[in-house]
């Protein structure tokens, strides 16, 4: 009951005039950050900081987080028109966002992209209210053993994104895995696979690989005359059917669900939660070969999972002072900025500001909804643009978001590279989502790796001596034997591979 | 009917000389430290799954029905020519925004892309080169503060500079 008092006066302070303005404000610009391809969420709410230093504390750390969830639906509206993701989170939405637009429903896409955002970012804030401190103790019992059979679970649930062949899925994720080996290795600080490429040391950035698989290998698909380049879309077909609604409640609920738990674990990234909820859709589908051909189920679990998560990982910040992914850390220091310290202090000594800016998020949240859905025509008619003049401007805005993500024109040429390789596995049926998962969980799949057999100098008996991360190990070889037995199957059914 | 067959085939061949040049260079790293698993260990392993997936893949691709061909696998002249100018464009890019700096690289990638992906009104390319270049570059650098790459060129833009900043 304390908790909601205290979230009654923190609406109080965060619904005064001026703190109202710079939640609509943040929420704009955020959206038009998710927008524009490649100033993803960290890089725009980092290029915006320097805007908040003359603002009072909770003005500052409101618009930032404005920011932050709305460039997150902003991200949505290209994956579903253009099938260029505006972030590297909304990646997945490409799948079926971009077919149900194909087909005349990207209002319909949209507008369920938004309800799942809302009811996932509301449902994740009530959590931080209600549940923060105990279930941020289950996250903490997470150590590196636990945390590599996680990452686990997620890598076998990416070969169920697999189109047609888990072999194909698995040369995806396998490759997706060496490219975020690229860089000074974590431990020893040793370069790899960098050959004498002084810009290979910091890594490969998601901006070009995403950037390029998704959208420049689309487009060459697309200049090439692969696929129907104009895409046509009514008004009033813009608002979800009755059955589109119905089929979305369960994939909004589970979506909520994965997105909340994985934002309690510090490192997960957006991506994760996202990728997951569409391979769990995907799994439990009695149609799952119809995923990507336009399934609203693929739109509106992923969308939502992505906003729960987002809410929820603000948890860990807020009670441990633990940032839990690069805009977390960007948001944690606006709030040093200030003079605040996020963690469990700040509810003690400083509880108007901590709960002005919890409430905010309620608002937040359905400014992002009650803004966009009425929009929803002025994106779509983005689609009425003609495709040459279309195409151009999104090349042009690759070029920006592909140089500005690290300023440097090697990033630009890398994604034309990955351009390469998104058109050649797109021609070979090949997926790209497990190269996309794989490429973020690499390095943290690696660094849990040698951080557990350092613990355990060397025994791998440690993975299954520990009862959760036993029972994650547990849950991986179950997705990977059904997804074995699914493709033996099916090639004894077509004998086609 | 023409299959998958050989096309994939084909990238299996390169996936497992692929995997073969990972694994040496994972050689050339520690493979194990005292401190547990070097910089080698974890991509010598996946150098070898890439190796076993590759052999998979040439074997499905051999000895099992490949799928027939997708009639769009190859396509037009024109469609190839299409994406070479795309590709060109970005190329032009690519080497010319830190020499040129991002306007007047733009100024000549955006007419490029324009007429030759379709057909688009004079006025409208004009517009879009200006909007797309000179404008795009004043929006990221002052009102978003992304900085884009100036030239030794770009004094000729000094009088818009002078009024803006």
């Amino acid at each position: 009951m304390e908790a909601f008092k205290s979230l009654m006066d923190g609406f109080a302070i965060c619904l005064q005039w001026q703190y109202l303005f710079f939640a609509i404000l943040g929420c704009l610009v955020g959206t038009v950050i998710g927008v524009l391809p490649g100033v993803g969420p960290a890089a725009g709410t980092a290029m915006l900081l320097p805007l908040t230093f003359g603002m009072s504390p909770i003005a500052s750390i409101i618009m930032l987080s404005a920011i932050y969830y709305g460039s997150m639906y902003g991200g949505t509206i290209t994956s579903v028109l253009v099938n260029v993701p505006g972030e590297a989170a909304s990646a997945i939405t490409c799948l079926d966002g971009y077919a149900m637009a194909r087909k005349g429903r990207a209002g319909s896409a949209l507008a369920m992209a938004a309800i799942g955002s809302f009811i996932g970012g509301n449902v994740a804030t009530l959590g931080l209210v209600l549940l923060a401190l105990p279930l941020t103790a289950v996250a903490l019992k997470f150590g590196p053993p636990e945390f590599f059979c996680l990452m686990l679970v997620g890598l076998s649930l990416a070969t169920t994104l697999a189109s047609q062949s888990v072999v194909r899925a698995l040369v995806s994720a396998v490759l997706g895995l060496l490219l975020a080996m690229v860089g000074i290795d974590p431990v020893m600080g040793v370069p790899r696979f960098t050959f004498g490429e002084k810009e290979l040391l910091d890594g490969i950035g998601i901006v070009p690989i995403a950037m390029g698989l998704f959208g420049i290998g689309e487009l060459l698909l697309t200049a090439e005359g692969s696929k129907s380049s104009v895409i046509h879309t009514r008004l009033r077909e813009m608002w979800p059917s009755y059955q589109e609604f119905k089929t979305s409640i369960w994939p909004i609920i589970r979506g909520t669900g994965i997105g909340f738990f994985l934002g309690l674990i510090p490192g997960v990234g957006v991506l994760v939660p996202t990728f997951i909820s569409y391979a769990v859709e995907k799994k439990i589908s009695k149609t799952p070969e119809k995923f990507g051909t336009g399934m609203i189920e693929g739109v509106a679990a992923p969308e939502t999972a992505n906003n729960a998560y987002c809410n929820a990982a603000m948890i860990p910040l807020f009670t441990l002072g633990v940032p839990g992914s690069a805009v977390i850390a960007i948001l944690m220091s606006a709030f040093m900025m200030n003079g605040l310290i996020p963690g469990p202090f700040l509810f003690k000594e400083h509880p108007d500001i901590a709960w002005a800016v919890i409430a905010s998020f309620y608002v937040g949240n359905l400014i992002l909804l009650v803004m966009n859905l009425p929009m929803i025509p002025i994106w779509v008619s983005f689609l009425r643009i003609p495709t040459p003049i279309l195409y151009t401007l999104i090349l042009g805005f690759c070029v920006i978001g592909s140089y500005s993500a690290h300023n440097s024109v090697f990033d630009v040429g890398l994604t034309l590279f990955f351009g390469f390789i998104g058109y050649a596995f797109k021609k070979l049926d090949i997926p790209l989502a497990p190269m996309i998962l794989t490429v973020i969980l690499g390095p943290l799949m690696e660094r849990a790796l040698r951080q557990s057999l350092e613990m355990s100098r060397g025994d791998f008996t440690i993975f299954f001596t520990r009862p959760i991360s036993a029972a994650l190990l547990g849950l991986t070889a179950i997705f990977v034997v059904t997804s074995l037995m699914k493709m033996a199957s099916k090639i004894k059914e077509d004998r086609v591979v | 009917m023409l299959t998958m067959k050989r096309p994939y085939q084909l990238t299996a061949l390169v996936l497992f000389f692929f995997s073969v040049l990972i694994a040496y260079e994972s050689l050339q790293l520690k493979y194990y430290t005292p401190l547990g698993p070097g910089p080698g260990f974890f991509p010598f392993w996946l150098s070898l799954c890439l190796a076993a997936l590759a052999v998979a893949m040439f074997y499905q691709a051999t000895f099992k029905k490949a799928a027939p061909r997708p009639a769009d696998f190859v396509d037009t002249r024109v469609g190839y020519l299409r994406a070479f100018t795309m590709c060109t464009a970005w190329i032009w890019a690519t080497l010319m925004l830190e020499r040129l700096g991002y306007r007047l690289t733009m100024l000549v990638f955006f007419p490029l892309l324009l007429l030759s992906l379709g057909r688009v009104k004079g006025f409208l390319v004009i517009l879009i080169s200006i909007l797309g270049s000179v404008v795009a570059y004043y929006v990221f650098s002052i009102f978003l503060s992304v900085p884009l790459p100036v030239g030794p060129l770009d004094w000729v833009f000094e009088p818009i500079d002078d009024l803006l900043y």
